[in-house]
């Protein structure tokens, strides 16, 4: 949460329900939105560590804001965010370890356990393809189109798995 | 048996395939079972080489099964000569291919009336469907032009009104979109949805999981066999997405 | 049914430039078929054309003076119509010194509905002129009289004798060609009959008969026999006599045509196969599609096969138009045959319109039936040919042939069938046409060289009124003539046979007649002689043996010396010196003259010359030049030519569309490759030359190799023997090759009007 409120914050200074309602906007669908505590918490401990700073703005009408604003430190710690290479997803381990751990456990069915993967990952699939479709901005359009060519990779080698141990 | 048999449009029960090719016998298909019921749309899938088109084939008899029981609508049909499946599938089937395989000599629109036509409509009736379904797959203007015109995707769309044109029991697709560009192939998925929003029954094959996926019921083949027969339960979302859409941030 | 209407329209509609070809063919055929078989049949049995374009009557009689006919249709059956009664009666023509009898029949300047005589140059009776008459076409060819002849007409008593103006030459179907049948027949218009003829006693009245049914002909005859009593009855001639008296009077063209028509036959029947079976085989992807969609094998045999039968229907159509318009043009220079005579019967016709029929029908129906059981699947994979290199090109490329060569050769082959029809469809008129430019070079020869066959003498030249020594003494007062022989011509009659053959004493045993010799040596001594292989073979003799013959009463024995080629008199010819004759006390009337002209002075001139000289009291004539009358082989040649090489150029040009799918993905592979848009050419160009190459080769040797023995076997047929047939030469048939291959590289590279800019992702796609 660190580094996307800081981007944002970059552009101009902001309150916490202004990025809340720019994270919705930007992503959409696609991100399960944050609720404000866990905004309000992260913004804390970023003007701890020196990458922002706040200040009160009073109101007439209404209680005073807390508005947030990027420090020399912060603008840096974007930069260095946004070109340094981010590393690849991780293969799913969890399917792994079961898939070579199956034969100690007593249950030697892999083709069982394969299928089974294999419809779960079918059934997200199906979910991700509808609601692509139903998606029409376009970074959340992009991002469920990244989960779903990720999908059929996992699929792929769940398919190579097979032709392994079948 | 056959009571559970009338409710299917297609049932298959031990097929297999072999092929005698240069010397060494080669095994496509080995003793698949498959089921049918109408309205339903089920995908074959598996890696290239797992027999997927062959069994396709098969269930629409362009190719005769080395043993095993074909079933279409109740009727045994593996033993059916050439003739008479040929009769059977202008009547009840309706073919895709990857390759479109439009009849090259014949105008967009004779190629969808010749189907009509064979299904036994009249050619007013055989002109009113081509009407009607490339009027639907937004083909109208296209209709009096040569295949070879056409894009793919269009193409493939003419071949969907063509196998389409006899209102099939049953609708065969080979690797529908293989051969086309992920926009059309999209466009060619939705018109199978639709079709099959309709009630249509579709067996279709194909190598894209993301395509299978979209059926009710998809069939895993592998070396020639079925590995898996997994119901698609339509999950309910978009309240549980999955993790894979959990941004690292 | 409708579907595959709809189908067959479709297909027409898209490759309309290839069903025009196939169609196109069917039409050469039928047209060349047609225009064979008429010539064939003008040339060996004129008869049933003649009696077609003359409304011939069946049945012909002489009858007594006065007897009526009025009653005959009454009281016999059968009879549609009675030509004449004409009256006729027996005189002679006075020709060379010789009195020829002839029969003079009156008639009327109105041509008659039935049995009106065929006028071939000149004109017929007319009322002014009584002295005009009209020959019989053979009859006058055979006493050298033309259209403005003068002839002197006597009756048989020799009371009276009228000079008559020859005013026109027709044909007639009444009776069979002189001097095959006699006497011959002369009309005359009545007044100049009762002139020649006063006495009625001398005449008889001549009618013919047209009877319903030609079968009945021998029941009609004894009827009428009976009716009319049988002494009434002076004669009576049948259609089956006069037709079998006119057969067989040209073997040499007969054959000929024969034997071009059925090889032009051959090779458009490998051409339409090819065409066919090659539109089929490109349309095997669309037929395994039709297959899904639910066409049976049977549906799509059916549709190929209806389809086809309708572009050979059309085809046959269009043929039997062509023929019909061609016919006369071609016939148009026939001596002797006329468009008339060359009535295909329709027996033939239908044997011909059925049999390109179904040949159209079996070339579809091989492949059809082949793309009918076709797997669909297969066809919809669109399997293409496979090959490998052959060791051979392997070996080729290794040795750094040019890669453009060695693919376009291996290419050609990777079709098998293809490759085989291909090189038959152009083989075969290749032999034909090096066949063809044989005769072409013989007729040359015989044009350049006419002594080579027998036909020393220029000009002939008959008495007339005048006596020999006159005729002598203007003949040698003339400086174009190089050499006069007197010759004579008399009957002899075989002893033991029951035929009379026409012999001929030319110049005398010291001087004699410069034949052509080919076997033995001219007579040189009283009784020797000389004769054509046809008249040896008639009389079953061989060089070296003796033949007795009667003259007029008097034996005369021969010993044949030699063998002579000379192609007059139908090639049978018996000659000798007129010494003989005169030895043995045989009558020897002084038939002609035959004169060697100066070398360079044209027969035309000697003939005009030497009848202006004694004031047309000579009757001078060119000897017919047999080369001429073998124009007709000239045209039928070019003609022939012309075709074969249409039906060969199909045959490449079909190759190369066929290739044209197989070819269209090498073109790109090859230029993915690295091969330049002129080197992708190359191997285009090379695919259909290596093909033609092979064919032309083959075509060219062994139309060399039978060339000779054909020409001989026709010639000996002819009466000339064997020993005047030439190949044509060498650099004829190098041009003609080179012409083929270079027209074959063309061909191959026809259907890529634009091989170098087509774009190789546009079709390295499946």
């Amino acid at each position: 949460m660190r580094m996307p409120l800081l981007a944002l914050l970059a552009k101009e200074p902001a309150h916490g329900y202004e990025l809340k309602s720019q994270l919705e906007l930007i992503f959409g669908e696609a991100y399960p939105a944050p609720n404000i505590g866990q905004i309000y918490v992260t913004l804390q401990r970023l003007e701890r560590d020196g990458l922002v700073c706040s200040q009160d703005v009073v109101q007439t009408t209404r209680p005073n804001k807390r508005v947030y604003e990027l420090t020399a430190a912060g603008r840096e710690a974007v930069i260095e965010w946004i070109d340094k290479p981010s590393e690849g997803p991780r293969v799913r381990d969890e399917f792994f370890m079961k898939l070579a751990l199956s034969p100690m456990a007593g249950t030697s069915d892999r083709l069982g356990l394969i299928n089974r993967q294999r419809r779960h990952y079918l059934a997200q699939l199906r979910s991700l393809s509808e609601l692509a479709v139903e998606v029409d901005r376009r970074i959340p359009k992009l991002l469920i189109e990244g989960a779903i060519l990720h999908l059929q990779a996992d699929l792929d080698w769940l398919q190579r798995c097979q032709e392994d141990f079948v | 048996m056959t009571g559970d048999g009338e409710r299917l449009v297609l049932r298959a029960a031990g097929l297999t395939k072999g092929f005698a090719g240069d010397g060494v016998a080669v095994t496509a298909v080995r003793g698949a079972d498959l089921a049918l019921k109408h309205g339903e749309f089920v995908a074959i899938t598996g890696p290239s080489g797992a027999g997927k088109s062959t069994l396709l084939h098969m269930l629409g008899g362009l190719e005769r099964p080395t043993s095993g029981e074909i079933w279409l609508n109740g009727q045994r049909v593996d033993q059916l000569s050439q003739a008479r499946w040929a009769v059977l599938r202008r009547r009840h089937i309706g073919f895709v291919f990857q390759f479109f395989n439009l009849v090259s000599n014949m105008t967009v629109a004779d190629n969808v009336e010749l189907a009509a036509i064979m299904g036994g409509a009249s050619r007013k009736q055989a002109q009113a469907r081509r009407e009607e379904l490339l009027g639907e797959l937004g083909l109208a203007a296209k209709a009096h032009a040569a295949p070879a015109r056409l894009s793919g995707g269009e193409q493939q769309r003419v071949a969907l009104a063509r196998a389409m044109a006899n209102r099939p029991l049953l609708l065969l697709a080979d690797e529908p979109t293989g051969n086309l560009d992920s926009g059309a192939s999209r466009v060619v998925l939705g018109l199978l949805n639709r079709v099959h929003a309709d009630g249509q029954s579709i067996l279709l094959v194909t190598h894209d999981l993301r395509v299978a996926s979209a059926a009710d019921r998809v069939i895993s083949l592998f070396d020639g066999m079925v590995v898996d027969d997994a119901p698609m339960t339509t999950s309910p979302h978009p309240t549980s997405l999955p993790d894979v859409l959990k941004l690292r941030g | 049914m409708h579907a595959m209407l709809r189908w067959i329209r479709a297909d027409l509609r898209a490759s309309s430039a290839r069903a025009i070809v196939v169609a196109a063919m069917a039409a050469g055929v039928v047209t060349a078929l047609l225009l064979s078989a008429g010539l064939l049949q003008g040339a060996t049995n004129p008869w049933q054309g003649l009696f077609t374009a003359t409304k011939g009557a069946q049945i012909w009689l002489h009858l007594a003076p006065g007897t009526s006919v009025r009653s005959l249709r009454s009281q016999v059956g059968g009879i549609e119509a009675i030509a004449g009664p004409y009256s006729a009666t027996a005189a002679t023509v006075a020709t060379g010194g010789q009195r020829t009898r002839v029969e003079l029949r009156a008639m009327v300047p109105q041509l008659p509905a039935i049995g009106r005589p065929l006028v071939e140059s000149g004109r017929w009776l007319a009322t002014g002129s009584l002295t005009g008459v009209v020959l019989e076409d053979t009859f006058a060819q055979a006493i050298h009289a033309g259209v403005s002849s003068v002839l002197e007409l006597d009756n048989v008593d020799e009371t009276a004798s009228v000079r008559v103006r020859v005013v026109g030459i027709a044909q007639t179907a009444d009776q069979g060609f002189y001097p095959d049948q006699t006497p011959g027949l002369i009309w005359v218009l009545p007044g100049l009959l009762r002139q020649i003829e006063p006495n009625a006693g001398h005449t008889e009245e001549v009618v013919g008969l047209r009877i319903a049914s030609p079968a009945a002909t021998g029941l009609v005859v004894q009827q009428v026999v009976t009716q009319l009593g049988s002494s009434a009855v002076g004669s009576v001639s049948t259609w089956q006599q006069v037709k079998e008296s006119m057969a067989r009077r040209d073997p040499l063209l007969g054959l000929l045509l024969a034997l071009f028509g059925l090889m032009a036959l051959g090779a458009a029947l490998l051409a339409i196969v090819n065409v066919t079976s090659g539109r089929v085989l490109l349309q095997t992807a669309d037929l395994g599609m039709l297959k899904t969609l639910g066409f049976t094998p049977v549906q799509v045999m059916t549709m190929l096969c209806a389809e086809h039968a309708l572009l050979a229907g059309c085809g046959i159509a269009a043929g039997l138009i062509a023929a019909r318009l061609l016919m006369p043009l071609l016939l148009g220079g026939v001596p002797g045959v006329g468009a008339a005579a060359a009535t295909v019967p329709a027996g033939w016709a239908a044997v011909i319109v059925c049999g390109t029929f179904a040949a159209v029908l079996l070339a579809t129906a091989a492949p059809a039936w082949q793309a009918g059981r076709v797997r669909p699947v297969a066809a919809v994979r669109a399997i293409l040919p496979r090959g490998h290199l052959s060791r051979l090109a392997s070996i080729a490329m290794a040795a750094r042939t040019p890669p453009a060569l060695v693919l376009g050769a291996r290419s050609a082959f990777v079709r098998r069938l293809p490759a085989a029809l291909t090189i038959g469809g152009l083989a075969l008129p290749m032999m034909m046409i090096t066949i063809g430019l044989g005769f072409w070079s013989t007729l040359d020869d015989v044009q350049r060289h006419p002594a080579d066959i027998g036909l020393a003498a220029q000009v002939t030249v008959s008495p007339g009124p005048l006596t020999a020594a006159e005729t002598l003494r203007l003949i040698r007062g003339d400086p174009q003539v190089l050499k006069t022989y007197t010759c004579v011509q008399a009957e002899a009659l075989v002893p033991g046979e029951t035929i009379t053959i026409t012999t001929l004493g030319m110049g005398t045993s010291r001087q004699p007649y410069p034949f052509h010799v080919v076997q033995g040596h001219l007579y040189r001594a009283p009784e020797q002689a000389v004769a054509t292989a046809a008249l040896l073979s008639t009389l079953g003799l061989k060089v070296g043996q003796f033949v007795r013959m009667w003259f007029g009463g008097v034996p005369v024995t021969f010993r044949i010396v030699g063998r002579i080629i000379d192609p007059q008199y139908g090639g049978q010819v018996l000659a000798y010196g007129r010494d003989t004759l005169t030895d043995e006390g045989a009558a020897t009337p002084i038939g002609f003259y035959s004169l060697i002209l100066r070398p360079g002075v044209s027969p035309a001139a000697a003939v005009a010359r030497l009848t202006r000289a004694s004031q047309r009291r000579l009757s001078v004539a060119e000897v017919p030049d047999p080369a001429d009358q073998l124009g007709i082989v000239r045209d039928a040649v070019a003609v022939l030519i012309a075709v074969l090489a249409v039906i060969g150029l199909t045959s490449l040009v079909t190759t190369s569309l066929l290739g044209y799918r197989d070819q269209l993905r090498d073109v790109s592979v090859l230029r993915a490759m690295g091969l330049t848009p002129v080197q992708v050419r190359a191997v285009l160009m090379t695919r259909t030359t290596v093909l033609a190459l092979i064919a032309v080769v083959i075509g060219t040797i062994a139309g060399r190799l039978v060339t000779i023995d054909l020409i001989s076997a026709v010639s000996r047929l002819y009466g000339l023997g064997s020993g005047i047939g030439s190949t044509p030469s060498a650099g004829t048939l190098t041009a003609t090759v080179a012409l083929a291959v270079g027209v074959a590289a063309v061909a191959g590279i026809l259907p890529f009007r634009l091989p170098g800019r087509l774009p190789a992702v546009t079709v390295l796609g499946p």
